[in-house]
């Protein structure tokens, strides 16, 4: 398929982990949001994390673009008696 | 439950990525083979992951965080011995006839082997099975989001069931209607990575709470913690079944006939770009598969070791402290009173909204939300909002899978095989389409018929077990045994199911009353649980199914051999393999993946 899944992926984390992140680092001075979690502010740290994988992926997903047109010949229409078995 | 925007809008960009995705696919599906096949182009770690996504769906996730609640890290058996070994079964030595044959669904590779009338019973049972299943998923998912008030103040209370099924049909209706099993694919991955990222944070942030492992060891009793402990016997461990009934029932007959024969799972597999890619799928499979009862089961144990003493348990805090550290010898439930229950609420009866209570007046606990309370608990707002689609991804994957399996086996296997078999390959397109929304449709009858039947959920339960269980000896007979004949595997399987159902209507698990749960006809054994009975009718279905198969093919004409290269072990090459170096071969992977459980299971025996 001509959609590499890595750049949705990384999208997603992306925006996602942005999201966490940022609302973590605005709300690091309310203590009270981060009763339920011992005091800890998961946003801010698992939302930066997010941010780190998504970025990691969409820049993989970006190099290592597969072919932006539907593939052609297809895997199985090409002739595959001249092709190995494996 | 009052969820703020940002945990909203989470959510939503979570939406608008899945129908992005169906949007973004839609002008590669070209042909019936894009569609149904992802044009056989899906490199191996994608299909690994969608693989056990497709599986991840409610009764996963709810049920492994409900039964660890229950039993323990003994439930992690249902991910170690009833998974990883026929996942590397399947991926070393079936996925080459499955891949190889260019069968385009598993019934159709029946039809290859063996002939028209044995693929036919696996296609209808199988497509019947997929529409309940996903209509099962729908239901809990719209239970789910009714108990937890999510829409509360959003809409009125008695439209939220209603609303939910309707969003959650649409959604996996749009992106697979778009974009084929690539779009399910994808957005499996997609939701594997989120499941994942949702409930990471919360395992860690509960084993803070409670200890970490050695604080969970300390508050529950040893069987709990321990997944071989008293496998001995059935009385001494909490699944109520001794170490044959598990080895073979669970380990062997059960998860070689799902992870072996289901197309649901397979369909991933064949969707890779090569053979040995589609034979490194399932072993890919296998790494997150041999972890996952961290992510599901833990929350189950972490849920019932949260005492009293932790600030703000809220209702329904057992005594914890009185449990004696082993479980009283005799009880093969150890659900007495004093069962650690930590932060697991009471059920609560839909319809009057109060409290259940047993006959001798202890409250029931919903273990099924052991997972949902537990983020509600630790999650605060923002990674809640990530968590809850950590939840939702789990179900709306469970159910696509099943669709997807519905419309390739409608299309090719029923449709095409019995109905029309002249269309052009863009009919078939359009009929996969076709089948998408009917079988979305037919998911919502059965979403409303579990929740008007309240025993409709057990025996479909009962009919699944009954037709997976003979499955497996088909297809082992059918592939390594070459004088396996159609007539023996069409009259072995139907022996094997109607053995099922017999030794189910003469047995009966311990505290139950004939009807449903076995012994409809009369009464011969008594088994210490449920599981225990489940486990020995599959062995039954499979040894009856082996047993005649052989005998049937013996008296009938074998097929001639030059029909059954690529489908039969004997006759076919052995997959070339020189061109990868040793690393790279699907057996290395294989080891390794062995060594691993081997690993895992000393370290928590």
């Amino acid at each position: 398929m001509g959609l590499d899944i890595r750049i949705p992926l990384g999208l997603i984390f992306l925006i996602t982990g942005g999201i966490i992140g940022i609302y973590g680092f605005v709300t690091r001075n309310a203590p009270e949001i981060y009763e339920k979690s011992l005091g800890i502010n998961l946003n801010l740290t698992w939302g930066a994390l997010m941010f780190l994988f998504g970025l990691v992926m969409f820049v993989v997903g970006r190099r290592q673009k597969w072919q932006d047109d539907p593939v052609n010949p297809r895997p199985w229409e090409a002739d595959s008696k001249s092709r190995p078995r494996h | 439950m009052n969820l703020s925007w940002i945990d909203w809008l989470i959510m939503l960009v979570y939406f608008v990525f899945v129908l992005g995705i169906g949007f973004a696919l839609k002008r590669y599906m070209r042909t019936s083979n894009d569609f149904f096949l992802a044009g056989r182009s899906i490199p191996a770690w994608v299909c690994g992951l969608a693989f056990i996504s497709a599986n991840l769906g409610a009764q996963e996730v709810i049920g492994m965080g409900a039964s660890g609640a229950k039993y323990g890290i003994i439930t992690s058996h249902f991910y170690w011995i009833g998974a990883i070994p026929a996942m590397v079964f399947v991926g070393i030595f079936m996925m080459p006839f499955y891949y190889g044959s260019k069968a385009r669904s598993v019934p159709e590779f029946l039809r290859l082997r063996f002939d028209e009338k044995t693929r036919a019973v696996n296609a209808f049972s199988f497509a019947i099975m997929t529409v309940f299943s996903s209509g099962i998923s729908m239901y809990a998912m719209a239970l789910l989001i009714q108990t937890l008030g999510l829409f509360h103040n959003i809409i009125p209370d008695q439209y939220i069931f209603h609303v939910s099924i309707v969003l959650s049909a649409v959604i996996v209706l749009g992106y697979i209607f778009l974009g084929g099993l690539t779009s399910a694919i994808y957005n499996e991955v997609l939701q594997f990575f989120l499941i994942v990222a949702g409930f990471a944070p919360l395992v860690w942030i509960g084993l803070r709470n409670v200890g970490g492992w050695q604080g969970i060891k300390q508050t529950l009793p040893a069987t709990m913690t321990h997944s071989w402990r008293g496998m001995a016997h059935a009385s001494t461990n909490s699944l109520g079944v001794e170490w044959v009934g598990l080895a073979m029932g669970l380990g062997f007959v059960l998860s070689f006939g799902y992870w072996c024969t289901d197309f649901l799972v397979i369909q991933r597999a064949m969707a890779a770009d090569s053979e040995v890619s589609a034979r490194r799928v399932p072993l890919i499979a296998a790494i997150p598969k041999m972890f996952f009862p961290f992510l599901v089961i833990l929350p189950g144990l972490i849920a019932v070791s949260i005492t009293s003493h932790m600030a703000g348990a809220g209702e329904g805090i057992g005594n914890t402290s009185s449990i004696s550290s082993t479980a009283t010898p005799g009880k093969n439930i150890p659900l007495s009173e004093n069962h650690p229950h930590g932060i697991i609420p009471v059920k609560v009866d839909p319809i009057s909204g109060k409290a259940i209570f047993n006959a001798d007046g202890t409250p029931v606990y919903n273990y099924d939300l052991a997972i949902p309370v537990m983020l509600l608990r630790f999650f605060p707002t923002g990674i809640l909002g990530l968590g809850l689609t950590a939840l939702l991804a789990s179900f709306m994957s469970g159910m696509a899978g099943n669709v997807t399996a519905f419309n390739t086996v409608w299309t090719y296997d029923i449709y095409q095989a019995y109905i029309n078999k002249k269309g052009t390959d863009a009919h078939y397109l359009w009929m996969g389409r076709m089948a998408t929304i009917g079988g979305i449709v037919l998911s919502i009858a059965a979403a409303y018929a579990a929740k008007n039947f309240n025993n409709i959920m057990d025996a479909l339960q009962l009919i699944f077990s009954l037709v997976n269980a003979p499955l497996f000896a088909t297809f082992l007979l059918g592939m390594f045994w070459k004088k396996t004949t159609g007539h023996g595997a069409f009259v072995g399987l139907i022996s094997g199911t109607v053995g099922a159902l017999i030794h189910h209507g003469l047995t009966l698990p311990a505290d139950a009353v004939p009807g449903i749960h076995g012994a409809w006809i009369t009464l011969v054994h008594t088994y210490p649980s449920d599981m225990a009975q489940n486990f020995w009718t599959a062995i039954f279905a499979f040894s009856i199914n082996m047993v005649v198969t052989i005998a049937i093919s013996l008296v009938t004409t074998p097929r001639p051999e030059t029909e059954l290269v690529g489908l039969v072990y004997s006759l076919t090459p052995k997959p070339v393999e020189t061109h990868l170096t040793w690393y790279q071969r699907p057996a290395t992977l294989a080891i390794a993946v062995l060594a691993m459980l081997l690993v895992l299971n000393l370290v928590f025996a």
